[in-house]
């Protein structure tokens, strides 16, 4: 082979090969078939999730929100894309939220519960008093029969809702079953279904996907993009705080403590087109944030003027759900149209 | 240039291969005398140390929120943490200044030696040209990871001095041992030589085809700042993963732990794809180029 033949002939190889890698990389992982399972009923899906036991795992979950929140400073959570998420199987969890360069660890072992967060280096214990595991231990041992248990849960949520399996997919490649939960054609909601899609092995759920009336994308998803079951390092459940870390020790407030008094709301309607309505408290009608900027300010940029017989206010509004503010401190939030919300303030 | 008198020695005709050690120890010598490749390995070393000195004088923990820069939200957590400095003072020389020294290195190695009639020498010599081609890319990713190596080595050495052994802990709040530790500076200078690598490649490539050195510098460089542009533009969503400073963020998935490597081992592969193809262009050019 002359010294020119060969040198297109490397040139090319070599181009086509590289393009090829990068072009593989490139490829948006496609939707895979529909695995076969065997069929299974709502109810028996249901009861089957509350029976199993998270097993031992670690995992990614991808988090994609195109909720159509305006964009809210201060707000740092909202950022969160991917989280890896471990579990021993038995008291034991950890999560990593990445947040850009920086990270928020939350490990729980049994009783205690750390955060911490390495952009500020800054620690946060948590213990949970015994009596408070107990008072949950007790809650679980309501569902000491799944079966019934879910067939209460499913009479319950069939008032306002269909349940159905609606077939299989693959999760983090493994087969799962689909329960989509689809709201009455009676029930004013801005939501079109939630999908949940279950490990046919383990029962795990694996991914949640709500899905909103006139777009085909999931307006919220929350997945496993990858998932191993099997026995964990057991030095991840536990944490001690690093050099210099700023450590706050807590204890969980009692329940009546948690919510500021003045903004005690109540929930009218039910199933889907539930609304929450109540006071804002004034403190924080009166607070500012960390710029200067006041509540008031910020609820000209957010929401738009909206008047009528409750009142006038500001209404927010996003693909999921809508919320009111009024000028005389009254709001109200729920996953409906505007229309749902006006009401239930008007009748207040 | 008084460095051209030791230039690599054509070795004396008769013989019909050089040995390859020997070629790649005369051009590392090459290399290395040049007083330019010392002052910029001198000015990488010297960055840790500055950037760990201001950290700490300063002392704030950077603007509220951070930010998404790769390198620069690390270096805010890099004040009083050990570990956190190399590697953060890493991504962050990774923007440019390291692509720019590997792009020196490709430039000086073919046309270089082109402009300073050097190469000639190699061409007529009895150097198999995919020799000719193996040896400079032999020095230039030498000289790339030894830039690497001096960043990271003065960086650790900086942290411990400012803070001490017990600052070794990842994002993720978990404080290494020591040799713990240095495995994950290890693994982070590593990727980055690699990278590092697909950039002098690609210099080694243009590097063939020109015989001025400028134009390899002003070629990579432009190259680097239109890929980072590109990068930040959402609606080339489907362009990203072509740009292989895509993946140059994701250093800071070293610092995590349990650390995730799905990014890390996509931004190895990438820097692959682009040696393949940057070296067998540069072959071509090469092999048939007249003496």
């Amino acid at each position: 082979m002359n010294p020119k033949k060969r040198a297109v002939t490397v040139a090319v190889a070599g181009t086509a090969i590289g393009a090829a890698g990068l072009a593989v990389m490139a490829m948006p992982a496609g939707a895979e078939e529909a695995p076969e399972l065997p069929p299974v009923s709502a109810q028996e899906l249901v009861s089957s999730v509350l029976r199993a036991d998270i097993p031992a795992l670690a995992g990614n979950v991808r988090i994609e929100n195109d909720l159509g929140l305006p964009s809210m400073p201060g707000l740092p959570v909202l950022d969160v894309e991917s989280a890896r998420v471990y579990h021993d199987g038995d008291e034991g969890s950890r999560i990593a939220l990445e947040q850009g360069s920086s990270e928020l660890t939350v490990v729980q072992n049994g009783g205690t519960v750390w955060s911490y967060d390495s952009a500020e280096n800054s620690a946060t214990k948590l213990t949970v008093p015994a009596e408070t595991r107990e008072h949950r231990a007790h809650a679980q041992e309501g569902f000491s029969d799944p079966t019934s248990a879910a067939g209460q849960l499913l009479d319950y949520v069939r008032q306002s809702s269909t349940v159905s399996v609606d077939g299989t997919a693959s999760v983090a490649d493994r087969p799962a079953y689909e329960l989509v939960l689809t709201p009455k054609p009676s029930e004013r909601t801005l939501l079109r279904e939630v999908r949940i899609a279950v490990d046919s092995e383990t029962r795990v759920p694996l991914r949640m996907s709500v899905l909103t009336n006139g777009t085909t994308e999931p307006a919220l998803e929350i997945g496993f993009t990858d998932i191993d079951f099997g026995q964990q390092p057991a030095n991840l459940f536990q944490f001690t705080p690093p050099q210099g870390a700023t450590v706050t020790e807590e204890r969980p407030r009692a329940h009546d403590e948690r919510m500021p008094a003045g903004a005690i709301g109540e929930f009218s309607g039910e199933g889907w087109d539930t609304v929450y309505t109540g006071t804002v408290p004034a403190d924080l009608t009166a607070a500012q944030d960390t710029e200067g900027r006041d509540v008031q300010s910020l609820l000209d940029r957010l929401g738009k003027r909206v008047s009528g017989d409750f009142g006038s206010g500001y209404a927010i509004e996003t693909k999921v759900g809508t919320a009111i503010v009024t000028d005389d401190g009254r709001f109200a939030v729920g996953a409906v149209p505007q229309q749902v919300l006006t009401d239930a303030l008007a009748q207040r | 240039m008084t460095e051209v008198a030791t230039a690599p020695a054509v070795p004396v005709a008769g013989r019909a291969h050089a040995s390859l050690a020997r070629l790649v120890r005369a051009e590392l010598r090459w290399i290395f005398r040049r007083p330019r490749t010392l002052v910029v390995l001198g000015l990488l070393a010297v960055i840790p140390v500055i950037v760990g000195i201001a950290l700490t004088l300063v002392d704030s923990p950077g603007p509220p929120g951070g930010g998404d820069g790769g390198g620069e939200s690390l270096l805010a957590t890099a004040g009083g943490n050990a570990l956190v400095l190399p590697i953060g003072t890493l991504a962050m020389a990774l923007g440019l200044l390291l692509p720019l020294s590997a792009a020196m290195a490709g430039a000086d190695a073919l046309a270089g030696e082109s402009a300073h009639g050097t190469l000639r020498g190699w061409l007529l010599g009895p150097v198999s040209r995919g020799r000719l081609l193996l040896v400079k890319s032999i020095g230039v990713a030498v000289f790339t990871v030894t830039a690497t190596v001096v960043m990271a080595l003065t960086g650790v050495l900086t942290g411990l001095v400012i803070n001490g052994t017990g600052s070794l802990f990842t994002l993720s709040g978990t404080t290494l041992s020591f040799p713990a530790a240095l495995l994950k500076v290890a693994i982070a200078a590593g990727w980055v030589a690699l990278q590092l690598w697909a950039v002098g490649a690609v210099a080694l490539a243009i590097s063939a085809w020109t015989e001025h050195p400028m134009v390899v510098l002003a070629s990579v460089l432009g190259g680097v700042i239109v890929f980072s542009v590109l990068g930040l533009l959402d609606a080339l969503d489907w362009l990203h993963p072509f740009l292989l400073n895509h993946s140059w963020t994701d250093l800071g998935d070293v610092l995590r732990d349990p650390m995730p490597g799905g990014a890390l081992a996509e931004g190895a592969l990438r820097a692959g794809c682009y040696i393949a193809i940057a070296l067998s262009l540069a072959y071509a050019r090469l092999s048939t180029k007249d003496g």
